[in-house]
């Protein structure tokens, strides 16, 4: 049995308790930190909370090698966890497959994920988003400039006065950066100010902590701020109803002048 | 005495015409004072297109062109006229003249009074030895006139060829110097009739080279060479007396003069009544284009800018008020100053402080300081003009076949090389603290000289040089030794191979590690006309897409396939054949990435792949750049283009030389055994002369240690020749053997993938 669990946004205490029960029952417990992280606490930390041990994988351990823990699921029931949830922005469905290649029984217990958060906490309606992007780091990626799928992505998200939500790169023991290396929501408006500096932006930080913060302004302007600790991410709204405005406003400092309702 | 050939022209000249002694004032004595105020001739000449000529020397190896250069230089007072011919004045590195052979291409400039009226030559001497054809097709990017020395016992050779076509190709007019005429009279004896006929052999088997080169160049007129149109001269570099039609009627002297006096053994007053320097200075000033005459035509041959444009305009001018533009021929390392850029200024002028473009890379280099070369030494000036060869300093960022520029332009074709390497040697730094300066010096040496190819190991410490001959790499070693005092271990040379398919694949698939990318790719062999036109620089990235689809189509490439290219790489080419899917565009920079790797890497042996289409059919993308990004793309691609180019039953190729021996008739079966016993083939034997003739061709791998087992197998009788011919298929039966010795040498796994069940 394969037990897909969802950590959710922030630290030990952000799994569901279906979730903690699934874990804490399970024979092994492998996760994969490489697609996001827990902020707000560590491996040994989830491990003694937990009473279990962990196996962290890294990517080439989850998608070239990922036979051992589909040959432990054969026989014992074995958890596989994420931050967030596992099917959410990662490409977990992958290892879900292959464990039905293999005859092996698969379950999802969900986690609390960024892209309902970010719903949650702006008021922007989840029913008017439309595709969602990653902003990657430069150096990331080969283009100059900002990457097609970026600006296509919001450009025709905005056509049809849909949200954008603006994912931020973060490298996880890559190869190129010593330390692990989240983008902050000022770099990312930086990133996107250069070909939408009037645009509004909607940074949402720390989602899921005792902390998160909402503010909203123009990508120019939240290039200039400073939002803290990371994960961040960047909403780009696209036609406002009322109330989403009104929710911009009251809740992320929007000024009103700078925002298309409809 | 009058001489006349079979064709009816007559080598006969009227008495009584002026003959103007040598000058020995101009030869031993003040000679550095005199130094001084050729630099300041030359200062003044520079800004006189119409009087500047700049040419190489070019010939096969040790048919005296080093030793032609000195006569010049001592006949323009620059050495003393006694030492020409021993001094070498051209070969200023050490292992040169141990050799005896010149290795770089050497420059210097010098001064030549014609019919009243004083040139400014800007001579460069370039090497015969095979092992550095490099050099010799970067000097022709520099000149207009190539002066094409032959020797008159051997004849036209391998070499003679090689050089010329190399200075065809860059539009760079020919003229024929036939050397050691001495030998014909003194040693062999000669009649006038047997010497007439041989000399006219020469000029016709030179003739049958232009002309069949030439032939589809509509941009030349007939670049043969006549005795009687002045364009060919005879003589002595040895003994420093030359003769031509035009010096025959000047200094009265006629053959048969020259024949009595020289087997007279009056030999110091022939080169008095009829120096070589004269006849030869002459002929430069009278039948070599000025820049005025030859930038016009070659601007369009050797660029492939906008040929409307002002700067197009500029440089075929030679305006020297226009932008600067200078292609850099070579680059020297000079002790005090550095590295020295030289090249060719086509347009503008070069001055101290300049802030120049250099093709390739981003942002400026500043000038330093500009000069001319005076034999071995730089001289700095206050400015170099258009139409000269500039020895510049400060341009940090440039490499032989840079273009360099004061604003931003297309820059000149890469020059064409013709031969890649084949040859390849790791050096070791003996103690580890030389280590930096070994890796900067390797660095040096490939700037220096792009048919080197250096790979730099920093986890082994083992470095691999990569040339285009055991002497080569030979040569490059010991100047690392001897001039940078760096000892070294180097280990045997190892040969290079390569991959190639044998038949069109099937489509296969690479799965990228997360499985939510997938690429769908095919490879084939593409033709040798294609392979030979991307080498030949026909065809490539760099010139505009239209340019590229004619030449490719012209090349027997389909319509389609040429609109399709999306990237050359090495004779390799991938066309995309896919049509609107979304995030390509952003992911094909990885997929080149991936499928370089690939190919430079191939599936049998980590051997460069050459001469195949890669294809790509379809792509399957995940939506988010973050799950295709480098590290799903390239191993997806990589895998696809291996198992296409194993499903294409790749094959490993070596390098094959031409092999040329000259040896009496007694040591022919020796000679003729020494190639077979190579797995080589023996293609023709023929009588020349006194001597026998094998010609052949075999593995460069063989060829290793060639020197010495055929200087003892005919007691030191034979003379040869060798030729890099490209590579070939190694033998089904060989093939195995080979890939694992060079898989064990690379500490790769000692079994193929399984997919590779052919060899």
């Amino acid at each position: 049995m394969l037990t897909f669990i969802g950590l959710g946004l922030y630290d030990e205490r952000s799994i569901t308790v279906e979730g903690q029960e699934a874990l804490r029952a399970a024979d092994r417990a492998y996760a994969e930190f490489y697609t996001s992280e827990l902020i707000g606490t560590t491996v040994s930390d989830l491990e003694a909370h937990h009473e279990i041990e962990i196996e962290v994988r890294d990517r080439a351990g989850v998608e070239q090698h990922p036979d051992e823990i589909l040959e432990a699921a054969e026989t014992e029931d074995v958890a596989f966890f994420t931050a967030g949830d596992t099917m959410i922005s990662t490409t977990h469905v992958d290892l879900r497959l292959r464990a039905h290649e293999r005859g092996i029984e698969t379950r999802v217990i969900h986690g609390v994920t960024a892209q309902t958060a970010t719903s949650s906490l702006t008021g922007l309606q989840n029913y008017r988003f439309g595709k969602a992007t990653t902003l990657p780091f430069p150096y990331a990626h080969g283009a100059d400039g900002l990457p097609a799928s970026v600006t296509e992505t919001i450009e025709e998200n905005r056509e049809r006065g849909l949200h954008t939500v603006v994912y931020l790169d973060i490298k996880v023991g890559h190869e190129r950066v010593e330390d692990d290396e989240y983008m902050t929501a000022d770099v990312g408006a930086e990133l996107l100010a250069a070909e939408y500096p009037d645009l509004v932006g909607v940074v949402v930080a720390r989602a899921g902590s005792p902390d998160p913060l909402v503010e909203a302004a123009t990508m120019a302007d939240l290039a200039e701020r400073d939002f803290g600790d990371p994960l961040h991410l960047l909403v780009v709204p696209g036609e406002l109803h009322l109330l989403e405005a009104d929710a911009l406003v009251e809740l992320a400092g929007a000024d009103r002048e700078d925002l298309e309702i409809a | 005495m009058t001489l006349t050939a079979s064709n009816g022209l007559i080598w006969a000249i009227s008495p009584g015409t002026k003959h103007y002694p040598f000058d020995p004032a101009t030869g031993i004595g003040s000679y550095m004072g005199r130094r001084k105020k050729i630099v300041q001739e030359c200062e003044r000449l520079m800004d006189k297109p119409e009087n500047i000529r700049n040419i190489a020397i070019a010939a096969h190896v040790d048919h005296g062109k080093t030793t032609l250069s000195d006569n010049l230089l001592a006949g323009a007072g620059m050495i003393s006229d006694e030492t020409a011919g021993e001094q070498l004045a051209m070969d200023t590195e050490e292992d040169e003249q141990e050799r005896g052979i010149t290795i770089d291409a050497a420059n210097v400039s010098m001064t030549h009074e014609y019919e009243g009226t004083n040139h400014l030559i800007n001579l460069i001497d370039t090497p015969g030895h095979v092992d550095f054809g490099g050099d010799v097709t970067r000097a022709m990017r520099a000149v207009d006139g190539a002066l094409v020395v032959v020797d008159a016992v051997e004849g036209a050779m391998p070499q003679t060829e090689t050089v010329l076509r190399q200075a065809l190709r860059e539009g760079v007019k020919p003229a024929l110097f036939i050397n050691k005429v001495d030998r014909l009279i003194s040693e062999l004896q000669e009649g006038p009739e047997e010497m007439q006929q041989r000399l006219l052999k020469v000029i016709q088997d030179v003739n049958e080279l232009i002309r069949g080169m030439t032939e589809d160049m509509d941009d030349v007129d007939d670049w043969t060479v006549s005795v009687e149109d002045g364009t060919v001269g005879f003589g002595s570099a040895l003994y420093k007396w030359g003769v031509s039609m035009p010096s025959m009627q000047r200094t009265g002297m006629d053959f048969g003069d020259i024949m009595e006096l020289e087997r007279s053994d009056k030999r110091q007053e022939l080169h008095e009544r009829t120096p070589l320097s004269d006849v030869v200075l002459d002929m430069v000033c009278e039948h070599f284009p000025d820049p005025l005459e030859a930038q016009p035509r070659r601007i369009p041959r050797i660029w492939r800018g906008d040929d409307e444009s002002d700067l197009a305009e500029q440089m075929r001018v030679v305006d020297e008020d226009g932008e600067v533009v200078l292609m850099v021929t070579d680059i020297e390392l000079d002790p005090h100053a550095g590295e020295v850029a030289i090249g060719r200024v086509f347009s503008g002028t070069v001055e101290k402080g300049q802030e120049l473009y250099v093709s390739g890379t981003a942002g400026k280099n500043r000038v330093q300081s500009v000069g001319i070369y005076m034999g071995g030494e730089r001289e700095d000036v206050e400015q170099v003009p258009a139409g000269n060869i500039a020895a510049v300093t400060g341009l940090r960022d440039a490499i032989a076949g840079s273009t360099v520029s004061s604003i931003e332009m297309t820059p000149f074709e890469s020059i064409e090389h013709i031969s890649e390497p084949v040859i390849t040697k790791s050096v070791e730094a003996q103690n580890m603290d030389d280590l930096p300066k070994l890796i900067e010096t390797l660095r040096q040496v490939s700037k220096e000289d792009p048919t080197i190819q250096i790979n730099i190991n920093e986890d082994t410490g083992e470095h691999l040089i990569s040339g285009q001959g055991e002497l080569h790499l030979e040569v490059i070693t010991q100047r690392i030794q001897k001039n940078q005092g760096i000892p070294v271990n180097t280990g045997e040379p190892i040969v290079v191979y390569r991959e190639a398919v044998q038949r069109a694949s099937d489509t296969v698939e690479g799965i990228s590690p997360n499985r939510h990318n997938r690429f769908y790719i095919s490879a084939e062999p593409l033709s040798e006309e294609l392979v030979e036109t991307i080498k030949m620089g026909e065809a490539s990235m760099d010139m505009p897409e239209q340019e590229r689809r004619e030449a490719l189509q012209e090349a027997g490439m389909e319509k389609e396939d040429s609109q399709n290219v999306e990237h050359i790489h090495g004779t390799n080419v991938l066309v995309d054949d896919t049509k609107g899917i979304q995030h390509l565009n952003e992911t094909m920079e990885l997929v080149i990435e991936g499928l370089e790797e690939a190919l430079d890497n191939g599936p049998l042996a980590n051997e460069p792949t050459q001469g195949t289409l890669v294809r790509l059919h379809d792509a399957k993308l995940h939506e988010d750049t973050i799950h295709r990004g480098p590290a799903q793309v390239i191993p997806a691609t990589r895998e696809a283009v291996h198992k296409s180019l194993i499903d294409g039953k790749i094959k490993l190729l070596e390098p094959m030389q031409d092999v040329r021996i000259d040896v009496p008739n007694d040591h022919m079966g020796a000679a003729s055994g020494e190639i077979q016993g190579r797995r080589g083939r023996v293609d023709d034997m023929y009588q020349e002369g006194d001597l026998m003739v094998v010609e052949g061709i075999a593995p460069v791998e063989e060829m290793i240690g060639f020197a010495s087992d055929i200087r003892s197998a005919t007691e030191g009788r034979a003379s040869w020749n060798t030729e890099n011919a490209g590579f070939e298929v190694l033998s089904d039966s060989l093939q195995r053997e080979k890939i694992m010795e060079i898989r064990e040498r690379k500490g790769m796994k000692l079994e193929l993938p399984q997919s590779i069940d052919y060899i």
